[in-house]
């Protein structure tokens, strides 16, 4: 089989881009741009990777030229390739806000350096088909993030930083575990080597045991609800870039795994662990988007609504049928998969705006009894950007939210869940309440501002790369058949494990 | 016998580790998550050694001995190396963060509740 030689550039291009801004450390507008042009570079490769993998089904890359099991393994099948365009999408516009931030840690020589390498443990750790190498990638990607929320203007960054590592560290902990105990019981980490030996639905020694373990380290990735206590503070403590990244792709990398070992390994465990999924997305969502509606920081509310919205696409993910019994019923995942594109695209958008207000004052500060009322004396295009994405987080028609949550509710109806729809639905109208509630207090209010504002000559941050990703988000809205389709297609994929396997041909030349 | 003593080492890793990290003290917390790493690291050799225990050199796999598995090492590098950046990485945080508030105490260093 052909390398396919765009995964790894989409992996490898950041890499590069980790070494050369590297290199050029006291240049950093520079840096800026180097970031940017190579963000760029991996967009297009990864374009490229989803239009080979549509046209022509899943693409491998064996690192070394190494057979798979033995060697390391790149692929990238419709649900790896359809994230990553979204990792790369996003991460592009998190460049772009980089490139004329007022921010003081955006100006450290180690910041663009750290930006690349998150990226490079994103996009990793999505192509690899090796849990190893994921374990490593996903490491990455902490790390990184890690130290660039402690390198943070806001101070107590520093704090949200070693509370992350710890609960972070358990998290890996876990991970290591599971994926030792999976060694023990097959002798191999290949994740196609591994379904094909799962496949037969015996399950020896550890196997189960390694499920949990697992499991829980994805869900304390993506900070579902039990294990998200580290989240509202890591996510409002970050450079606004970085928090942008953090609450829209970062989290996705946890659900990403969830989806594929439970269509690819653990098909067999998949209805009780689907069964726990439910609870805790429900649970979830109902905590998030009522601890959103006592928040009183900008940045706050959206870290808690990331709580309540990947509980909406964990519901979606445990009304899916994966015993595979002959019918194949994609609605649920193609509800999940489109929940999970749309959402990083909006809650990037919103984190940024937030951070655009934070850059018209010389406080920086999203505390609401600080900013409320700004909107009268920042520029118009911030309120409505706001506005825009507001709309879409809630599920309002013409946005891409409304094409998620209909999707979901779509698929609630399909399967009969009545009384999980109801619950998701009913704290849906939560998400439209705390929204507008800072949308009038932000935006709509009028009173007397305490903070400094800028003067008249000098600029806050652009509003360049959340106005892109706002007009994704409309595009999305407007046109949402490709990517309803694309989703689709996912679905059928990866219900059906064989694709993989034989995708990555085991032993085979 | 060699299982015996991987689970009891195993365990008395873990729960020393657990013990270290729910200190109040962050250096010891710190520390406690370098011990539970080592028993993680530990887990993997036993992984290894899980079909065999004799040493996988060639001599020994001709005389047909079921032999420990060499990959878990390789694995084992990857994951200390890993493990030394994160354990770095929270050191030189604690560094900065008793030096801003003078304090290592977790108590002290919670400003984070607002």
């Amino acid at each position: 089989m052909e390398n396919n030689i765009y995964i790894l550039l989409t992996v490898f291009i950041p890499l590069f881009a980790t070494m050369g801004t590297l290199a050029m450390a006291r240049h950093n507008t520079l840096q800026r741009w180097t970031g940017f042009i190579a963000s760029t570079m991996a967009w297009g490769c990864s374009l490229i990777v989803l239009a080979m993998v549509i046209d022509s089904g899943p693409q491998t890359y064996r690192l070394g030229g190494y057979i798979p099991p033995y060697g390391i393994v790149f692929v990238a099948d419709m649900l790896s390739a359809l994230f990553g365009v979204m990792v790369t999408t996003v991460m592009m516009a998190g460049f772009m806000y980089n490139i004329h931030t007022k921010e003081k840690s955006v100006g450290y020589p180690a910041f663009i350096p750290l930006f690349a390498l998150m990226q490079t443990g994103l996009n990793g750790s999505l192509y690899t088909g090796d849990l190893f190498t994921f374990f490593v990638f996903l490491e990455l990607m902490v790390l990184s993030s890690v130290a660039m929320v402690a390198m943070s203007d806001n101070q107590y960054g520093l704090e949200a930083a070693i509370k992350y590592v710890f609960i972070s560290g358990m998290g890996t902990l876990f991970l290591l575990v599971g994926i030792a105990a999976m060694y023990t019981t097959f002798g191999t980490l290949n994740l196609a080597d591994m379904a094909r030996l799962l496949a037969d639905g015996e399950r020896e020694l550890l196997a189960r045991s390694a499920a949990v373990m697992l499991m829980s380290a994805f869900l304390l990735k993506s900070a579902v609800f039990p294990f998200h206590f580290w989240q509202p503070d890591f996510h409002t403590t970050a450079p606004t870039a970085v928090s942008a990244m953090l609450s829209s792709v970062i989290v996705k990398v946890g659900i990403y795994m969830i989806i594929r070992t439970l269509t690819l390994l653990f098909t067999v465990e998949a209805p009780f662990i689907q069964t726990l999924l439910l609870v805790l997305g429900i649970i979830g969502i109902f905590f998030g988007s009522l601890t959103a509606l006592r928040t009183y920081n900008g940045k706050r509310v959206l870290a808690y609504s990331t709580i309540g919205q990947v509980g909406f696409i964990l519901v979606a993910i445990s009304w899916a049928r994966l015993d595979t019994t002959g019918t194949v019923e994609p609605i649920a995942l193609t509800a999940a998969i489109i929940y999970a594109f749309n959402h990083a695209f909006i809650k990037s958008a919103l984190l940024m705006v937030m951070g655009l207000v934070a850059s018209q004052s010389h406080e920086h500060s999203v505390d609401f009894i600080d900013i409320e009322g700004i909107g009268h004396k920042i520029p118009a295009i911030i309120g409505m950007l706001w506005f825009l994405g507001g709309m879409s987080l809630a599920g309002l028609p013409p946005m891409n939210g409304f094409i998620s949550k209909f999707a979901i509710v779509q698929s609630g109806v399909a399967f009969g869940e009545w009384l999980p729809l109801g619950l998701a639905v009913g704290s849906g109208t939560l998400t439209l309440m705390y929204m507008f509630r800072t949308w009038q207090r932000v935006f709509q209010k009028k009173g007397e501002i305490t903070l400094h504002l800028l003067a008249g000559y000098e600029k806050g941050d652009s509003p360049l790369a959340p106005a892109f990703l706002i007009t994704i988000c409309v595009l999305l809205g407007l046109y949402a058949r490709p990517l309803v389709i694309l989703a689709e297609r996912t679905a059928i994929q990866i219900m059906n494990p064989e694709i993989y396997i034989s995708a990555v041909n085991l032993f085979g030349g | 016998m060699i299982d015996v003593i991987y689970a009891a080492a195993l365990g008395i890793l873990f729960a020393l580790g657990v013990f270290q990290l729910l200190r109040r003290d962050l250096i010891k917390s710190v520390i406690g998550f370098g011990i539970l790493f080592t028993g993680v690291n530990l887990f993997f050799i036993a992984a290894g050694a899980f079909r065999g225990d004799v040493a996988p050199y060639t001599t020994n796999v001709d005389a047909g001995n079921q032999t420990s598995d060499p990959l878990v090492q390789a694995f084992i590098l990857t994951a200390i190396v890993v493990s030394f950046g994160s354990y770095a990485l929270l050191l030189a945080m604690v560094n900065i963060a008793s030096r801003r508030y003078g304090t290592v105490d977790s108590d002290e260093v919670s400003n984070l509740t607002k």
